[in-house]
């Protein structure tokens, strides 16, 4: 017998529900700012068949990861689980992202039958390795980002395995901090445990099994529907990596899209092989990159679950940089190459629907990473942040300044928050000029960011992109500005870093950062000159630029005088 | 003369004026049309019908709720936003613009950010440094301050906010910079981050000194003006503000630091419901209030209504919560609420997907629902609720307003049936069934999500819509007792005239706990409240009514968000490790662990200084007996109630026919002007000394 509609539709909103409230309980209960304040984790609920039911919308670098990281991560343990009992690893090659993502899971029992899974991913800020933070730029096998745990029994009984946690925290660099947020991850399992079994208790397995069901089925329609409205046809984008972190050569992204009546296909065919350095992407961050750009491209209010993934098929080669093999290191895959797929597809889908995408962002997630010994207290101290950087011009509008795009959205740590506690310094935190592409709609700046350490020494990674290649633009829109990284000596020496580096510095060294800006959209000569004098006027755009980018004169004495020039 | 105590709220439709007789507890309702562009009009005008009416009032105090200051930032107001300048520390002048650095959407390509309220080349940086242990690195270039009286009056702005960093360790440099800028331009509004939010977190403290200097011209020129129209109408009584964390405070002070009233109306809800808990020994109230377009909740713990810290103004709400990074933060106590799109004129629909959705929008009142036969075509919550027997079909409002019950059943069976297949009834039953789960999961936010058991509370429901779905709500949660006050609609009124005088301050202090100086701290607090008793001598409190609550916010070292722990007077060794005690019991209840051996670090102190009044008295009535007068049944009608799934012939009651002590067994249906409230089967109703509907549940709520 069908379900009742409305039944359905009450157990779909109390699952969604749950998982949102996990995310607050494993916010709150954490220690590490990476997980309180920046929000870099996924709590999801999946049912009897390890099929994603819920997603709570955290992070979109776990859209795609979950589902395998379940998938893969509990297959040794097919009937082996007992009530009280969590699974924790942390290899990419299972988990779908990279060595600092802890996944945790927790079998769901009723009456002696695995019911549901709770499970949630979080990022630590180091989980061991030759770079504080476990983001080595330079790294050329996977043993060197960190302590690989495969899955395990972390949780029996409903108490941590003290030898499992002690072989775990004697690899990392802030053992406290780890096992504190271990322990929310395992608190928000807890609640997304309770939670589902209120709604047995209330339905009955059986019940509740029938609306997952359809509340994947629900999620399925939606996506086709979506993917009908498209334009069919074919279209393929290339973009390139400017760097492996090991080698200077560019690794290309290619893909080609196929829409059909109900159905997309993307295919990976052309993409390089896998390479030597830290930036190949497992097959989930591939996935997930797919998976953002489909939510953006049709309804985001579309509940994220495996309904969603049936309409799509997906073809990423084996050992190539989308979905490569071990012992490949694949640290920055997470977090560049992850965003150098987004543009790609993006780029790609300009071509059947070239009002809905934007010019590129700034394709970088900006990775810092530092730590050493802290004087006052002789322990060690880590400190990893993301940087944002220009959102892309899009149709109508210019694109955001100074924001996290597509497949971040940390949240900065308060400057406040960081001097009080890390022997560093901030000197500069603003918006940079001239950054953003050109364009009708100009590309959104990115950001300038410096420190000076105060510790006697410490080591720095740096893990970015856009250093060399720029963010393009779209229908006639310019690039946005490439990155740039110093090391400013005492005595005034600027050393240009590269976009992968582990590099050790001193006490009284300057670190600068500029982020790239976004693409501009449309020609830049069709910018309403109004908005050049604003642009200007705000110190976002030099009056030069206006000049040569927009054709537009500003006199900056005379704030009512602006001129455009002939256009060309 | 006969004393009143006089409320004014102003709605999005109407302006309200509920004014209370302190010697009976006579209520005097006046209700005109708002007048949006200037909303002091319609303050005018009720007063004016006020006195009109009532030929030797005296006014013993005005209390204002007005929504001006969100309004303005919002856009909503044909008010331009006062030309304001910030200065901050050299190098760190766009804080207020990257934020966060976060989009408040994820998966939007069109994006936009909420306009910075302060444009580029307003913001000024001037050389100076401090570090975290409040150390002066650089000292303040005073020229540079010097030099910028000049800009600020050639740019012509009004006000001035200051935001250095580490501020709210050292303020010296701020306060500084407010000097030189008084003694220079002294017409020029001044906000500094250290009064303001003396807290840690750069983005958050900045944007609360910019809110505070952009509504200072505003809130204090509406203000002035309100209250030159209020004498000139010969009332001599003080003009008080209803302000975000349930307190009043007088002109003067609201004018000040106008950034604590961005919220003024919403939390007078749960103010009520606390002073109504009191009155009947009730300690623990969830705030239930549905109106026409959306649905607010609240909790009362303790008698006293739960505050949270930081709020987003002019942000969107998503499920429940304000979407972080949509709005502008600002760092002051509000009372905490949740709220969805859930009221009588939301409408039901079905997505691309067939499954059946309610709201988020709504048919206001223009179309309104289809029931009201304006036009509105599409299904509503009352349409729901008139197919299933629980609206008059005939009229609402005491008859001053015809319904049309078969346009709702045209309606549902149209946009609903027709599209997935579902009876009328079971439709109709569905939607409010889809609207209860938001609904009750408000309820959840402001309850399980903060650690409480919703089974402790007595659930309060008001609003136009509220009484008609609290057992449905309460049977969700678990709660056995509902309270359906004597006016429902005007529930919220008490709360601004039963709201005492209150002012929250706080001093960062950012230490361990075993490295904190007991004696130090306690002379910290009682600066703290010689400060606030000043605040409350302003507003002519008189010291015996001048009470002072000590918090302490606390965390794990580590930890990134504090939880507020009351603590006592005076601080000794023995009290703060009690207060930590309190702390580790508090996290255990929200987030499920406490770690006794962690070092725990004590954040901020919080002195609340409360200026009590005189609480409103309330009519009591004599006692009758259970059985309600004959005449009091109006009417039997079939109501649909869930559990059955079917009609039940039901009596129809007029609650004004009602008496203290009457007893109606469930199912029933009670009527009145402007409310409706639906007694389920297994559910009973009885009517206490001022005229309370109180539902118990005959099973205990279980």
């Amino acid at each position: 017998m069908p379900l009742n509609p409305i039944t359905v539709e009450v157990i779909k909103g109390a699952l969604t529900y749950a998982a949102e409230e996990m995310g607050i309980v494993l916010r709150n209960s954490a220690y590490s700012p990476n997980i309180k304040e920046r929000m870099d984790f996924s709590c999801t609920l999946f049912d009897h068949k390890k099929r994603l039911t819920a997603q709570a919308e955290h992070i979109p670098v776990h859209l795609g990861s979950m589902q395998l990281a379940v998938q893969k991560g509990l297959k040794k343990f097919d009937g082996k689980l007992e009530d009280g009992d969590m699974i924790l690893f942390n290899d990419p090659y299972i988990s779908g992202t990279h060595l600092p993502d802890i996944t945790l899971i927790c079998p769901i029992f009723y009456e002696n039958e695995i019911v549901a899974y709770s499970a949630n991913k979080a990022h630590h800020s180091d989980m061991g390795g030759k770079a504080p933070g476990s983001m080595a730029g330079d790294a050329t096998e996977i043993y060197q980002e960190g302590i690989i745990i495969p899955p395990v029994k972390f949780v029996k009984g409903k108490v941590i395995d003290k030898e499992i946690a002690n072989i775990l925290l004697s690899n990392v660099r802030t053992p406290e901090i780890r096992i504190a947020d271990l322990r929310a991850q395992m608190a928000a399992n807890l609640l997304g445990k309770q939670r589902v079994l209120e709604l047995v208790d209330k339905y009955g397995v059986e019940t509740l099994h029938k609306a997952m069901e359809e509340f994947m089925n629900y999620s399925e329609r939606r996506m086709r529907i979506e993917i009908s409205k498209m334009p069919k046809g074919s279209c393929s984008a290339e973009d390139y990596l400017e760097n492996t972190g090991t080698s200077n050569k560019k690794v290309k992204i290619k893909v080609t899209i196929t829409v059909k009546k109900r159905q997309l296909f993307i295919d990976y065919t052309g993409t390089s092989k896998q390479v030597e350095g830290p930036v190949n992407a497992v097959l989930g961050v591939t996935l997930s990159g797919i998976y953002y750009v489909l939510k953006c491209l049709t309804d985001p209010s579309i509940p994220m679950n495996d309904g969603c993934y049936r309409p799509i098929e997906i073809y990423a080669p084996e050992g190539t940089l989308v979905n490569p093999t071990p012992p490949a290191p694949v640290a920055g895959g997470n977090v560049e190459t992850s965003q150098r797929n987004v543009d790609a597809l993006l780029k790609a889908f300009a071509k059947i629907l070239p009002e809905k995408v934007c010019a590129a962002c700034q394709g970088t997630m900006n990775n810092i990473a530092v730590g050493g010994i802290n004087p006052e207290s002789g322990k060690h101290w880590t400190f990893y942040e993301t940087i944002a950087g220009g959102f892309g011009g899009r149709k109508g509008i210019d694109g955001v300044d100074a924001v996290h795009s597509h497949m971040t959205n940390t949240m900065n740590t308060p400057i406040e928050a960081i001097e009080t506690i890390y022997p560093i310094r901030f000197l500069k935190y603003e918006l940079r000029k001239d950054s953003g592409g050109p364009g009708k709609w100009r590309g959104g700046v990115g950001l300038e960011r410096s420190w000076m350490l105060l510790a006697p020494s410490a080591t720095l990674s740096v893990l970015a992109e856009r250093t060399e290649t720029s963010p393009w633009g779209l229908y006639g829109g310019k690039p946005g500005a490439k990155g740039e990284y110093y090391i400013i000596k005492p005595n005034g020496k600027r050393i240009k870093l590269k976009s992968k580096c582990t590099v050790k510095i001193e006490k009284g060294d300057i670190f600068l950062v500029k982020t790239p800006g976004g693409g501009g959209y449309g020609n830049p000569l069709e910018r309403n000159s109004e908005l050049v004098r604003r642009d200007v006027l705000n110190g976002l755009v030099s009056p030069e630029s206006a000049k040569k980018d927009y054709g537009v004169v500003v006199n900056l004495l005379q704030s009512n005088n602006v001129r455009r020039k002939q256009k060309r | 003369m006969v004393k009143y105590r006089v409320s004014i709220d102003i709605g999005g439709t109407f302006t309200d004026l509920v004014a209370l007789n302190e010697e009976s507890g006579g209520i005097l309702n006046i209700k005109v049309p708002s007048t949006p562009r200037e909303p002091a009009k319609a303050v005018i005008r009720a007063l004016r019908e006020f006195l009109g009416k009532t030929s030797d009032a005296e006014v013993s105090v005005i209390v204002h709720a007005t929504t001006i200051a969100t309004n303005t930032l919002l856009g909503q107001i044909s008010l331009e936003l006062p030309k304001t300048a910030l200065i901050t520390t050299k190098g760190f002048r766009d804080i207020i613009e990257i934020g966060r650095q976060r989009r408040h959407e994820l998966y939007n390509l069109f994006i936009q950010k909420p306009r910075t309220l302060i444009p580029r080349r307003l913001r000024f940086e001037v050389e100076e440094r401090i570090g975290p242990k409040g150390e002066i690195l650089t000292p303040l270039n005073k020229t540079q301050v010097k030099s910028l009286a000049p800009q600020l009056k050639r740019e012509n702005v009004k006000a001035v906010a200051v935001a250095l960093l580490f501020s709210y360790i050292n303020q010296k440099h701020e306060r500084k910079i407010g000097k030189m800028l008084k003694k220079s331009l002294p017409k020029i509004y001044v906000s500094l981050s250290s009064e303001v939010a003396p807290e840690y977190r750069e983005y958050e403290r900045t944007s609360t000194a910019v809110v505070n200097a952009i509504l200072m011209p505003i809130i204090s020129s509406y203000l002035n003006e309100l209250q030159r129209k209020i004498r000139k109408l010969g009332i001599k009584a003080p003009l008080c503000v209803m302000k975000s964390d349930g307190g009043i405070a007088t002109k003067t002070i609201a004018s000040k630091k106008p950034v604590g009233i961005v919220e003024s109306g919403p939390a007078a809800g749960v103010i009520a419901s606390a002073f109504y808990g009191r009155l009947l020994g009730i300690k623990n109230v969830l705030s239930f209030d549905m109106g026409g377009t959306t649905a607010k909740a609240g909790a009362v713990k303790e008698a006293k209504p739960e505050i949270i810290s930081e709020y987003e103004v002019a942000g969107k709400v998503h499920s429940g919560r304000i979407v972080k990074g949509s709005g502008y933060p600002v760092r002051h106590a509000f009372i905490d609420l949740a709220e969805c799109s859930a009221g009588g004129g939301t409408i039901a629909w079905i997505d691309e997907g067939k499954a059946l959705q309610v709201g988020p929008i709504s048919a206001g009142a223009e179309p309104g629902p289809a029931c009201y036969g304006k036009g509105g075509k599409q299904p509503t919550v009352t349409d729901a609720n008139v197919v299933l027997g629980r609206l008059n079909p005939k009229c609402m409002l005491g008859g001053e307003m015809k319904i049309y019950p078969k346009l709702s059943e045209k309606a549902i069976l149209k946009e609903i049936c027709k599209k997935i297949r579902l009876e009328l009834t079971e439709a109709a039953a569905g939607i409010i069934k889809i609207a209860n789960s938001a609904m009750a999961k408000i309820l959840r936010i402001v309850s399980v999500e903060r650690g409480h058991d919703p089974r402790d509370f007595v659930l309060m429901c008001f609003g136009g819509a509220g009484p008609m779905h609290g057992c449905a709500l309460a049977e969700e949660l678990n709660i056995a007792k509902i309270i359906v006050p004597q006016n429902p609609g005007l529930f919220s009124a008490y709360g601004l005239l039963a709201a005492d005088f209150q002012n929250t301050l706080v001093k960062a202090i950012m230490k361990l706990i075993d490295k904190v100086n007991v004696e130090n701290v306690e002379a910290d607090f009682q600066k703290l409240e010689l400060k606030g008793a000043k605040l409350l001598e302003k507003q002519h409190v008189p010291k015996m009514y001048m009470r002072f609550i000590r918090q302490m916010d606390l965390r794990y070292f580590g930890q990134s968000y504090e939880l507020t722990i009351p603590t006592s007077k005076p601080l000794t060794p023995e009290i703060l490790r009690q207060t930590v005690e309190k702390f580790h019991k508090k996290h255990m209840a929200i987030y499920g662990y406490a770690v006794k051996e962690e070092p725990v670090e004590l954040v901020n102190l919080k002195l609340i200084a409360i200026g009590l009044i005189k609480k409103p008295k309330l009519k009591e009535k004599p006692l009758s007996g259970e059985k309600p007068p004959k005449d009091a049944v109006t009417a039997r009608r079939k109501v649909f109630f869930e559990k059955d799934s079917s009609y039940i012939e039901t009596s129809i009651y007029q609650r004004e026919k009602l008496k203290t002590g009457n007893r109606i067994d469930g199912p029933a249906v009670i009527e009145q002007y402007d409310a409706t409230t639906v007694v389920y089967p297994n559910w009973a109703a009885s009517v206490d000394k001022f005229g309370n509907i109180i539902l118990s549940a005959k099973n205990g709520g279980n």
